[in-house]
Protein backbone atom coordinates (compact mmCIF):
# COMPACT_ATOMS: atom_id res chain seq x y z
CA UNK A 1 0.00 0.00 0.00
CA UNK A 2 1.38 3.46 -1.02
CA UNK A 3 -0.12 7.03 -0.10
CA UNK A 4 1.26 10.27 -1.31
CA UNK A 5 0.89 11.90 2.75
CA UNK A 6 4.73 12.89 3.00
CA UNK A 7 6.10 11.79 6.12
CA UNK A 8 6.14 14.33 8.95
CA UNK A 9 9.82 13.65 10.77
CA UNK A 10 9.54 16.88 12.65
CA UNK A 11 8.75 16.03 16.24
CA UNK A 12 6.23 17.72 18.46
CA UNK A 13 8.17 20.59 20.59
CA UNK A 14 7.37 19.16 23.72
CA UNK A 15 8.88 15.57 22.36
CA UNK A 16 11.69 18.19 21.07
CA UNK A 17 12.34 19.44 24.04
CA UNK A 18 12.47 16.34 26.55
CA UNK A 19 15.03 14.31 23.50
CA UNK A 20 17.55 17.23 23.78
CA UNK A 21 17.12 17.37 27.83
CA UNK A 22 17.55 13.50 27.90
CA UNK A 23 21.11 14.25 25.72
CA UNK A 24 22.50 16.75 28.15
CA UNK A 25 21.55 15.17 30.87
CA UNK A 26 22.92 11.89 29.96
CA UNK A 27 26.23 13.65 28.02
CA UNK A 28 26.99 15.48 31.84
CA UNK A 29 26.21 12.31 34.07
CA UNK A 30 28.85 10.60 31.47
CA UNK A 31 31.07 13.36 31.42
CA UNK A 32 30.41 15.61 34.71
CA UNK A 33 32.72 18.38 33.21
CA UNK A 34 30.42 20.54 33.59
CA UNK A 35 29.27 19.76 37.48
CA UNK A 36 33.62 19.28 38.16
CA UNK A 37 34.48 22.64 36.68
CA UNK A 38 31.42 24.68 38.51
CA UNK A 39 31.43 23.03 41.52
CA UNK A 40 35.49 22.76 42.10
CA UNK A 41 35.55 26.75 40.83
CA UNK A 42 32.64 27.14 43.76
CA UNK A 43 34.46 25.55 46.52
CA UNK A 44 37.96 27.29 45.50
CA UNK A 45 36.10 30.59 45.35
CA UNK A 46 34.50 30.15 49.04
CA UNK A 47 38.27 28.81 50.22
CA UNK A 48 39.85 32.00 49.53
CA UNK A 49 37.27 33.77 50.76
CA UNK A 50 37.30 31.61 53.87
CA UNK A 51 40.47 32.71 54.03
CA UNK A 52 40.40 36.21 53.58
CA UNK A 53 37.85 36.56 56.22
CA UNK A 54 38.98 33.89 58.84
CA UNK A 55 40.05 36.42 61.41
CA UNK A 56 36.77 38.15 61.36
CA UNK A 57 34.71 37.94 64.74
CA UNK A 58 31.32 35.96 63.87
CA UNK A 59 29.20 39.04 64.60
CA UNK A 60 25.90 40.22 63.00
CA UNK A 61 27.73 42.31 60.52
CA UNK A 62 29.46 39.12 59.26
CA UNK A 63 26.64 36.98 59.08
CA UNK A 64 24.86 39.92 56.97
CA UNK A 65 28.21 39.49 54.43
CA UNK A 66 28.67 35.52 54.04
CA UNK A 67 25.00 35.38 52.00
CA UNK A 68 26.73 38.67 49.73
CA UNK A 69 29.67 36.38 49.21
CA UNK A 70 27.63 33.09 48.23
CA UNK A 71 25.86 35.40 45.45
CA UNK A 72 29.10 36.79 44.29
CA UNK A 73 30.58 32.70 44.05
CA UNK A 74 27.49 31.35 42.50
CA UNK A 75 27.08 34.23 40.06
CA UNK A 76 31.02 33.15 38.90
CA UNK A 77 29.95 29.62 39.21
CA UNK A 78 27.22 30.49 36.54
CA UNK A 79 29.70 32.31 33.81
CA UNK A 80 32.30 29.29 34.19
CA UNK A 81 29.21 26.78 33.69
CA UNK A 82 27.93 28.42 30.93
CA UNK A 83 32.02 29.13 29.06
CA UNK A 84 32.75 25.96 29.79
CA UNK A 85 29.39 24.67 27.89
CA UNK A 86 30.58 27.19 24.95
CA UNK A 87 33.85 26.04 24.64
CA UNK A 88 32.62 22.09 24.79
CA UNK A 89 30.12 23.02 22.27
CA UNK A 90 32.88 25.01 19.64
CA UNK A 91 35.62 22.34 20.00
CA UNK A 92 33.01 19.20 18.94
CA UNK A 93 31.20 22.45 16.45
CA UNK A 94 27.86 20.95 18.24
CA UNK A 95 26.24 24.32 17.87
CA UNK A 96 26.40 23.91 13.94
CA UNK A 97 25.15 20.06 14.88
CA UNK A 98 22.16 21.22 16.98
CA UNK A 99 21.15 23.35 14.03
CA UNK A 100 20.85 20.90 11.53
CA UNK A 101 18.49 18.79 13.70
CA UNK A 102 15.05 18.91 12.62
CA UNK A 103 13.97 20.86 15.54
CA UNK A 104 12.83 24.90 16.16
CA UNK A 105 16.22 26.78 17.15
CA UNK A 106 14.14 27.95 20.66
CA UNK A 107 13.80 24.05 21.77
CA UNK A 108 17.73 24.00 21.40
CA UNK A 109 18.02 26.68 23.41
CA UNK A 110 14.90 26.19 26.05
CA UNK A 111 16.71 22.80 26.28
CA UNK A 112 20.16 24.55 27.20
CA UNK A 113 18.54 26.56 29.44
CA UNK A 114 16.69 23.68 31.25
CA UNK A 115 19.97 21.82 31.37
CA UNK A 116 22.04 24.51 32.59
CA UNK A 117 19.64 25.68 35.29
CA UNK A 118 19.91 21.82 37.22
CA UNK A 119 23.42 21.82 36.82
CA UNK A 120 23.47 25.29 38.27
CA UNK A 121 21.05 24.39 41.23
CA UNK A 122 23.03 21.03 42.38
CA UNK A 123 26.42 23.31 42.77
CA UNK A 124 24.64 25.44 44.62
CA UNK A 125 23.15 23.17 46.56
CA UNK A 126 26.76 22.13 47.53
CA UNK A 127 28.06 25.47 47.90
CA UNK A 128 25.44 26.19 50.52
CA UNK A 129 26.48 23.17 52.38
CA UNK A 130 30.02 23.75 52.17
CA UNK A 131 29.64 27.27 53.33
CA UNK A 132 28.19 25.79 56.54
CA UNK A 133 31.58 24.75 57.86
CA UNK A 134 33.97 27.30 55.88
CA UNK A 135 32.49 30.32 56.17
CA UNK A 136 30.47 29.74 59.38
CA UNK A 137 26.96 29.94 57.29
CA UNK A 138 24.07 29.74 59.33
CA UNK A 139 21.25 28.20 56.29
CA UNK A 140 18.28 30.57 57.01
CA UNK A 141 14.41 28.80 57.22
CA UNK A 142 13.11 31.13 54.87
CA UNK A 143 11.62 29.77 52.15
CA UNK A 144 11.33 32.73 49.61
CA UNK A 145 14.86 32.50 49.27
CA UNK A 146 14.58 28.95 46.88
CA UNK A 147 12.17 31.00 45.03
CA UNK A 148 15.01 34.70 45.00
CA UNK A 149 17.74 31.47 43.95
CA UNK A 150 15.40 30.02 41.25
CA UNK A 151 14.85 33.18 39.71
CA UNK A 152 18.28 34.73 39.86
CA UNK A 153 19.20 31.54 37.88
CA UNK A 154 17.17 31.89 35.22
CA UNK A 155 18.07 35.55 35.24
CA UNK A 156 21.62 35.19 34.65
CA UNK A 157 21.65 31.79 32.86
CA UNK A 158 18.76 33.23 30.20
CA UNK A 159 21.14 36.10 28.73
CA UNK A 160 23.80 34.00 29.40
CA UNK A 161 23.07 30.92 27.34
CA UNK A 162 22.05 33.64 24.24
CA UNK A 163 25.46 35.61 24.42
CA UNK A 164 27.76 32.04 24.80
CA UNK A 165 26.18 31.24 21.41
CA UNK A 166 26.97 34.43 19.93
CA UNK A 167 30.59 34.67 20.93
CA UNK A 168 31.39 31.13 20.79
CA UNK A 169 32.99 31.86 17.26
CA UNK A 170 35.16 34.84 19.12
CA UNK A 171 38.94 35.67 19.77
CA UNK A 172 38.89 34.86 23.42
CA UNK A 173 35.41 34.04 23.85
CA UNK A 174 35.45 33.05 27.41
CA UNK A 175 36.86 36.65 28.53
CA UNK A 176 34.27 37.70 25.69
CA UNK A 177 31.44 36.36 27.15
CA UNK A 178 32.13 37.08 30.81
CA UNK A 179 32.75 40.40 30.08
CA UNK A 180 29.57 41.43 27.99
CA UNK A 181 27.42 39.19 30.21
CA UNK A 182 28.09 40.80 33.68
CA UNK A 183 26.67 44.42 33.23
CA UNK A 184 23.88 42.63 31.92
CA UNK A 185 23.44 40.00 34.79
CA UNK A 186 24.78 42.68 37.71
CA UNK A 187 20.79 43.61 37.58
CA UNK A 188 19.59 40.50 38.29
CA UNK A 189 22.68 39.86 41.63
CA UNK A 190 20.99 43.41 42.57
CA UNK A 191 17.61 41.88 42.85
CA UNK A 192 18.91 38.46 44.64
CA UNK A 193 21.47 40.25 46.71
CA UNK A 194 18.64 42.78 47.91
CA UNK A 195 16.04 40.41 48.59
CA UNK A 196 18.21 38.15 50.71
CA UNK A 197 19.44 41.38 52.52
CA UNK A 198 15.06 41.81 53.01
CA UNK A 199 14.61 38.37 54.28
CA UNK A 200 17.51 38.01 56.74
CA UNK A 201 17.82 41.53 58.02
CA UNK A 202 13.86 40.41 59.05
CA UNK A 203 11.84 43.02 56.82
CA UNK A 204 9.93 39.59 55.46
CA UNK A 205 8.10 39.82 52.02
CA UNK A 206 7.02 43.14 52.52
CA UNK A 207 10.46 44.59 52.12
CA UNK A 208 11.85 42.29 49.92
CA UNK A 209 8.63 42.87 47.20
CA UNK A 210 10.54 45.54 45.23
CA UNK A 211 13.35 43.39 44.84
CA UNK A 212 11.19 40.41 44.03
CA UNK A 213 9.60 42.34 41.05
CA UNK A 214 12.62 42.97 39.96
CA UNK A 215 13.81 39.58 39.83
CA UNK A 216 10.56 38.25 38.22
CA UNK A 217 10.70 40.90 35.49
CA UNK A 218 14.08 39.52 34.71
CA UNK A 219 13.33 36.24 35.07
CA UNK A 220 10.48 36.35 32.43
CA UNK A 221 12.09 39.50 29.97
CA UNK A 222 15.76 37.22 30.12
CA UNK A 223 14.37 34.08 28.49
CA UNK A 224 11.73 35.43 26.93
CA UNK A 225 14.44 37.53 24.52
CA UNK A 226 16.50 34.58 24.50
CA UNK A 227 13.47 32.76 22.66
CA UNK A 228 12.78 35.61 20.61
CA UNK A 229 16.51 36.35 19.30
CA UNK A 230 18.05 32.56 19.60
CA UNK A 231 16.43 31.36 16.04
CA UNK A 232 17.46 35.07 14.39
CA UNK A 233 20.78 34.67 15.32
CA UNK A 234 21.71 31.77 13.84
CA UNK A 235 19.62 32.22 10.84
CA UNK A 236 21.20 31.61 7.24
CA UNK B 1 28.58 61.86 -2.53
CA UNK B 2 25.59 59.63 -2.62
CA UNK B 3 21.84 61.17 -2.42
CA UNK B 4 21.78 59.31 1.00
CA UNK B 5 24.86 60.78 2.11
CA UNK B 6 24.02 64.33 1.44
CA UNK B 7 20.84 63.94 3.66
CA UNK B 8 23.05 62.18 6.27
CA UNK B 9 25.11 65.41 6.09
CA UNK B 10 22.40 67.62 6.25
CA UNK B 11 20.16 66.17 8.97
CA UNK B 12 23.82 65.81 11.28
CA UNK B 13 24.59 69.82 10.12
CA UNK B 14 21.00 71.08 11.63
CA UNK B 15 21.19 68.78 14.46
CA UNK B 16 24.68 69.95 15.40
CA UNK B 17 23.44 74.04 14.96
CA UNK B 18 20.28 73.54 16.72
CA UNK B 19 22.20 71.54 19.78
CA UNK B 20 25.23 74.13 19.58
CA UNK B 21 22.34 76.96 20.30
CA UNK B 22 20.96 75.08 22.56
CA UNK B 23 24.03 74.29 24.53
CA UNK B 24 24.79 77.89 24.85
CA UNK B 25 21.68 78.77 25.91
CA UNK B 26 21.60 76.34 28.75
CA UNK B 27 24.89 77.11 29.61
CA UNK B 28 23.74 80.66 30.13
CA UNK B 29 19.95 80.49 31.49
CA UNK B 30 21.71 77.88 34.01
CA UNK B 31 24.12 80.47 35.39
CA UNK B 32 22.72 83.83 34.60
CA UNK B 33 19.03 83.57 35.05
CA UNK B 34 17.91 80.80 37.42
CA UNK B 35 17.95 81.71 40.85
CA UNK B 36 19.56 79.94 43.96
CA UNK B 37 16.96 77.69 44.53
CA UNK B 38 18.39 75.05 47.05
CA UNK B 39 18.09 76.02 51.16
CA UNK B 40 19.48 73.82 53.58
CA UNK B 41 16.84 70.97 55.17
CA UNK B 42 14.91 71.01 51.73
CA UNK B 43 14.71 67.78 50.38
CA UNK B 44 17.86 65.96 49.35
CA UNK B 45 20.26 68.80 50.55
CA UNK B 46 21.51 67.20 54.10
CA UNK B 47 22.42 69.20 56.56
CA UNK B 48 26.05 69.69 55.76
CA UNK B 49 28.50 68.47 58.72
CA UNK B 50 30.17 71.26 60.51
CA UNK B 51 33.51 72.02 59.01
CA UNK B 52 32.68 71.36 55.57
CA UNK B 53 33.12 73.47 52.93
CA UNK B 54 29.55 74.38 51.87
CA UNK B 55 30.33 77.63 49.75
CA UNK B 56 29.20 76.84 46.67
CA UNK B 57 26.82 73.44 47.82
CA UNK B 58 23.36 75.99 47.27
CA UNK B 59 24.69 76.69 43.76
CA UNK B 60 25.58 73.17 42.93
CA UNK B 61 22.16 72.49 41.61
CA UNK B 62 23.13 74.21 38.64
CA UNK B 63 24.76 71.20 37.46
CA UNK B 64 21.48 69.63 37.21
CA UNK B 65 20.79 71.35 33.89
CA UNK B 66 23.79 69.06 32.02
CA UNK B 67 23.08 66.19 34.32
CA UNK B 68 19.56 65.51 33.89
CA UNK B 69 19.71 65.84 29.49
CA UNK B 70 22.98 63.59 29.46
CA UNK B 71 20.69 61.15 31.70
CA UNK B 72 17.59 61.36 28.75
CA UNK B 73 20.08 61.32 26.31
CA UNK B 74 21.55 58.11 27.20
CA UNK B 75 18.34 56.81 27.58
CA UNK B 76 17.53 58.08 24.19
CA UNK B 77 20.48 56.12 22.84
CA UNK B 78 19.35 52.78 24.39
CA UNK B 79 15.92 53.15 22.53
CA UNK B 80 18.33 53.94 19.24
CA UNK B 81 20.05 50.55 20.33
CA UNK B 82 16.86 48.36 20.24
CA UNK B 83 15.45 49.82 17.21
CA UNK B 84 18.78 49.09 15.54
CA UNK B 85 19.27 46.11 16.95
CA UNK B 86 16.27 44.65 15.76
CA UNK B 87 15.94 46.43 12.57
CA UNK B 88 18.97 44.96 11.65
CA UNK B 89 18.48 41.13 12.70
CA UNK B 90 15.05 42.07 10.60
CA UNK B 91 16.31 43.17 7.40
CA UNK B 92 20.06 42.29 7.72
CA UNK B 93 20.86 46.26 6.50
CA UNK B 94 24.04 47.18 7.59
CA UNK B 95 22.86 50.78 8.33
CA UNK B 96 21.22 49.50 11.15
CA UNK B 97 24.24 47.80 12.66
CA UNK B 98 25.99 51.45 12.27
CA UNK B 99 22.93 53.21 14.42
CA UNK B 100 23.12 50.75 17.13
CA UNK B 101 27.02 51.26 17.51
CA UNK B 102 26.87 54.70 17.08
CA UNK B 103 23.69 55.06 19.57
CA UNK B 104 25.94 52.74 21.84
CA UNK B 105 29.00 55.01 21.53
CA UNK B 106 27.15 58.74 22.17
CA UNK B 107 25.57 56.88 24.78
CA UNK B 108 28.83 56.24 26.41
CA UNK B 109 29.33 59.86 26.23
CA UNK B 110 26.03 60.86 27.80
CA UNK B 111 26.20 57.58 30.61
CA UNK B 112 29.87 59.33 31.91
CA UNK B 113 28.63 62.80 31.85
CA UNK B 114 25.84 61.68 33.97
CA UNK B 115 27.70 59.90 36.50
CA UNK B 116 30.45 62.33 36.43
CA UNK B 117 27.84 65.05 36.84
CA UNK B 118 26.16 63.40 39.62
CA UNK B 119 28.56 62.62 41.69
CA UNK B 120 30.00 65.75 41.91
CA UNK B 121 27.10 66.90 43.00
CA UNK B 122 26.01 63.81 45.32
CA UNK B 123 30.18 64.14 46.85
CA UNK B 124 28.56 68.07 48.07
CA UNK B 125 24.68 67.23 48.95
CA UNK B 126 24.99 63.32 50.66
CA UNK B 127 29.09 62.95 51.02
CA UNK B 128 31.97 64.91 53.15
CA UNK B 129 33.18 67.14 49.63
CA UNK B 130 35.66 64.24 49.18
CA UNK B 131 35.92 63.25 46.00
CA UNK B 132 33.94 59.32 46.07
CA UNK B 133 32.33 60.25 49.38
CA UNK B 134 28.68 60.62 47.78
CA UNK B 135 28.85 57.74 45.84
CA UNK B 136 26.59 55.64 48.35
CA UNK B 137 26.02 52.43 45.78
CA UNK B 138 21.90 53.19 45.61
CA UNK B 139 20.14 50.72 43.11
CA UNK B 140 19.61 53.90 40.73
CA UNK B 141 23.54 55.14 40.63
CA UNK B 142 24.48 51.37 40.51
CA UNK B 143 22.27 50.41 37.52
CA UNK B 144 23.08 53.68 35.44
CA UNK B 145 27.02 52.26 35.88
CA UNK B 146 25.87 49.14 34.85
CA UNK B 147 24.29 50.59 31.89
CA UNK B 148 27.57 52.45 30.96
CA UNK B 149 29.51 49.55 31.66
CA UNK B 150 27.09 47.41 29.14
CA UNK B 151 27.80 50.30 26.40
CA UNK B 152 31.41 49.83 26.97
CA UNK B 153 31.55 46.12 26.79
CA UNK B 154 29.77 46.49 23.47
CA UNK B 155 32.07 48.68 21.79
CA UNK B 156 35.14 47.41 23.60
CA UNK B 157 34.30 43.65 22.21
CA UNK B 158 32.51 43.38 19.44
CA UNK B 159 36.03 43.80 17.09
CA UNK B 160 36.78 40.38 18.20
CA UNK B 161 34.66 38.70 16.14
CA UNK B 162 36.24 38.34 13.17
CA UNK B 163 33.21 37.63 11.00
CA UNK B 164 31.36 40.76 9.92
CA UNK B 165 28.26 39.45 9.81
CA UNK B 166 28.77 37.45 13.15
CA UNK B 167 29.73 40.88 14.60
CA UNK B 168 27.10 42.66 13.47
CA UNK B 169 24.43 39.88 14.85
CA UNK B 170 26.36 40.10 18.27
CA UNK B 171 26.11 44.09 18.06
CA UNK B 172 22.24 43.74 17.27
CA UNK B 173 21.45 40.87 20.19
CA UNK B 174 23.55 43.17 22.73
CA UNK B 175 22.13 46.10 21.68
CA UNK B 176 18.19 44.19 22.51
CA UNK B 177 19.81 43.28 25.85
CA UNK B 178 21.31 46.48 27.08
CA UNK B 179 18.12 48.29 26.25
CA UNK B 180 15.84 47.07 28.93
CA UNK B 181 18.58 48.46 31.07
CA UNK B 182 17.55 52.16 31.01
CA UNK B 183 13.96 51.44 32.45
CA UNK B 184 15.58 49.59 35.21
CA UNK B 185 17.63 52.40 36.19
CA UNK B 186 14.59 54.64 35.64
CA UNK B 187 12.26 52.67 37.99
CA UNK B 188 15.35 51.55 40.49
CA UNK B 189 14.13 54.53 42.44
CA UNK B 190 11.25 53.15 43.44
CA UNK B 191 13.99 49.96 45.30
CA UNK B 192 15.81 50.49 48.70
CA UNK B 193 17.11 53.53 50.21
CA UNK B 194 16.93 56.42 48.25
CA UNK B 195 18.66 59.87 48.25
CA UNK B 196 18.30 60.42 44.66
CA UNK B 197 15.49 63.17 44.14
CA UNK B 198 12.79 61.24 42.56
CA UNK B 199 11.91 63.94 40.06
CA UNK B 200 13.50 67.31 39.11
CA UNK B 201 10.04 68.83 39.65
CA UNK B 202 11.12 67.90 43.77
CA UNK B 203 12.87 70.83 43.50
CA UNK B 204 11.10 73.09 40.88
CA UNK B 205 8.78 76.05 42.41
CA UNK B 206 10.43 79.18 40.37
CA UNK B 207 8.96 79.38 36.99
CA UNK B 208 13.03 80.42 36.12
CA UNK B 209 14.04 76.96 36.30
CA UNK B 210 11.26 75.24 34.73
CA UNK B 211 12.05 77.18 31.51
CA UNK B 212 16.14 76.39 32.08
CA UNK B 213 15.12 72.73 32.40
CA UNK B 214 13.04 72.70 28.89
CA UNK B 215 15.77 74.43 27.23
CA UNK B 216 18.47 72.15 28.95
CA UNK B 217 16.40 69.03 27.73
CA UNK B 218 16.27 69.85 24.03
CA UNK B 219 19.23 71.74 24.03
CA UNK B 220 21.69 69.23 25.17
CA UNK B 221 19.45 65.87 23.81
CA UNK B 222 20.19 67.62 20.44
CA UNK B 223 23.95 67.89 20.87
CA UNK B 224 23.87 63.88 21.80
CA UNK B 225 21.47 63.40 18.66
CA UNK B 226 23.78 65.45 15.99
CA UNK B 227 26.87 63.27 17.64
CA UNK B 228 24.80 60.23 16.83
CA UNK B 229 24.14 61.19 13.51
CA UNK B 230 28.08 62.20 12.74
CA UNK B 231 29.02 58.77 14.39
CA UNK B 232 26.50 56.70 12.20
CA UNK B 233 27.69 58.51 9.06
CA UNK B 234 30.70 58.00 9.32
CA UNK B 235 30.09 54.06 10.05
CA UNK B 236 27.83 54.34 6.99
CA UNK B 237 30.89 55.41 5.25
CA UNK B 238 33.32 52.96 6.71
CA UNK B 239 30.97 50.18 5.74
CA UNK B 240 30.92 51.52 1.99
CA UNK B 241 34.40 51.67 1.65
CA UNK B 242 34.89 48.42 3.17
CA UNK B 243 32.70 46.87 0.22
CA UNK B 244 34.39 48.97 -2.29
CA UNK B 245 37.88 47.64 -1.04
CA UNK B 246 36.37 44.34 -1.10
CA UNK B 247 35.11 44.95 -4.97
Amino acid sequence: MTTDQPIDRKPRPGVALLILLRRELLVELRTRSLLTSMGLFALLEIVVVGLGVRALPADETFSRFVPAVLWVCMLFAAVVGINRSALADRDKNLHAAFLLLPYDPTIIYMARLVSTFVFLSVVEAVQVVAAVPLLRFDIPREPWLLAVLALTNIGVLAPGILLASATSQARGGEALLTIMLLPVIVVVFMGAAGATDSFLGGLGFEGAQSYLLLLCICAAMFPALGLLLYGRLHEG
Amino acid sequence: MTEGSKTTFAITLVLAALGMAGAEATLWLAHFYVPVQITAGSLFVSEPPSGVNTLNLYESYRIFFVHLPSAYSTALCCGLCLVGGVLFLVTRNARYDALTVAAAETGLVAGAITLLTGSFWADFAWGTGKIGSGWNWEPRLTSMLILWLAFAALLALRNALPNVQARMKLTAVYGILVSPLYPMVQKAIEIGQVSHPRSFSDLLSAPEIGLTKVVATFGIMLVFAALVALRFAAHRFGHQLQQERAA
